[in-house]
């Protein structure tokens, strides 16, 4: 069943119910189905998934500014920009930022929009790890985790909503989204977690550095205690960093030992 | 650069590598180079501690009681020493000596759901981070700089006993 149909099947089923009768029940349902903000359940428009994108890290960075820093986030972005050139999205126009936040987290909104907490970024020792963390989130992106669980979550509230007309093209976005930056705290699967730490050490191998990078990260990480609170989204929202240092262990194997990446500690930004 | 600056690398440099031991998670092999094909020195069963000496990429050099050599730090679990002063050190080194530790004495600043949930849009600061994006040539140009050569690497397939 398509998105459109499976719309209109909800639609439907609560017209139905609520007997609604005096209105052209044709014309509503070809409203109701226009408004969505995409065309079919197999996925969203490229343009569509920038504009929800778009209104997530929006919403993110009301909640955490970008670091006042041009020159970091100017390196962050060469960094990423590079490593999102491996992939298969190559031409999406990201854009990479580091915010103000003690806590240590990284996030990836839907079109390419992608964080990385001050309180992680002052742990980084190099830029191969840099690179690492962001090859993850990179991962997220270009398989569509968030947009698929926007999809599944939103789709009956969204189709309620259309039906009792209380939504209009402007306020679209906002209603699949949900409240504020919520989406990007919402836990994934962690079998996406896994596929996004696959996926992150190869980018990271391929754009030349230490495929390293990101389990060097996650073991680094692993040590916060669970107690402490820079850590408890991160660790409440991904499976903990030994049972993701596990299952890289056995992907990775011996498949990277030939390749000498580089770590560049040296060019790594530091933030004053 | 200011002297505590200096300081704090110093100690960065020195206790990153020393402060931290591990114990395996898996039998693996201790190496006398970091390379799968170098010479086997012992064989390690699951569960051995081992002291960091140093770290190069996929690989730790590691003391134990069957000597010293290389194995591939995903064999590893790391912890911190033990002991109150030396793991309060080695987290003063880590890199959020001088900067994270400063701020965080200035006020915490977190981002939990709570506060996600609130967050109210912010044009200024979307078109801001949007300013900083690199184009794909910018990009490669920046990698260049430092010698960084693309290679060809396969997808990893998920391992079959994995979740």
């Amino acid at each position: 069943m398509t998105f459109k149909n499976r719309v209109l099947y909800i639609a439907i089923s609560t017209l139905s119910l609520s007997c609604a009768q005096a209105f052209d029940l044709g014309q509503e349902l070809r409203n109701a189905a226009q408004a969505l903000p995409g065309s079919g359940l197999s996925g969203y428009s490229a343009q569509e998934e920038v504009a929800i994108g778009r209104q997530i890290a929006g919403n993110l960075l009301g909640a955490a500014p970008l670091v006042a820093d041009k020159k970091l986030q100017k390196y962050v972005n060469n960094v990423g920009r590079q490593v999102a050139s491996m992939s298969e999205r190559p031409d999406l126009a990201w854009h990479f930022g580091v915010i103000e936040s003690d806590d240590i987290n990284a996030f990836a909104a839907p079109g390419g929009y992608i964080f990385v907490t001050r309180g992680l970024y002052l742990r980084l020792n190099n830029e191969a790890e840099l690179a690492g963390v962001l090859a993850h989130e990179i991962g997220h992106v270009i398989k569509k985790h968030h947009l698929n669980i926007l999809q599944q979550s939103k789709m009956l509230d969204l189709g309620s909503q259309l039906i009792s007309r209380q939504i209009d093209g402007n306020e679209k976005i906002t209603k699949l989204i949900g409240s504020g930056a919520e989406i990007v705290s919402r836990s994934l699967d962690k079998k996406a977690e896994f596929e996004a730490d696959r996926i992150g050490v190869v980018l990271t191998a391929r754009a030349g550095y230490d495929a390293y990078g990101l389990p060097a990260v996650l073991q680094e990480i692993g040590h916060n205690s669970p107690d402490d609170n820079s850590v408890t989204l991160l660790f409440k929202t991904h499976p903990h960093p030994d049972a993701r240092l596990a299952q890289l262990s056995l992907a990775m194997d011996d498949r990277f030992d030939k390749l000498q990446g580089l770590t560049l500690a040296k060019r790594f930004y530091r933030i004053k | 650069m200011k002297p505590q600056i200096i300081l704090i690398m110093l100690l960065t440099s020195a206790f990153a590598q020393a402060g931290e031991n591990g114990t395996t998670i898996k039998a693996d092999r201790l190496r006398a180079a970091p390379f799968s094909d170098a010479a086997t020195l012992a064989a390690l069963p699951a569960g051995s501690r081992v002291e960091i000496l140093k770290k190069e990429g996929g690989w730790f050099q590691v003391k134990t009681i069957k000597g010293s050599g290389w194995l591939r730090m995903l064999s590893l679990r790391v912890t911190k020493k033990t002991g109150s002063e030396l793991s309060g050190l080695a987290s003063l080194a880590t890199g959020r000596a001088g900067t994270g530790k400063i701020v965080s004495t200035t006020g915490i600043r977190g981002l939990n759901e709570e506060q996600l949930k609130a967050a109210k849009y912010d044009e200024q600061q979307v078109t801001l981070v949007e300013s900083y994006t690199s184009s794909r040539a910018e990009a490669q140009k920046f990698a260049n700089l430092a010698k960084l050569k693309s290679k060809q690497v396969d997808y990893l397939p998920a391992p079959a006993s994995g979740d």
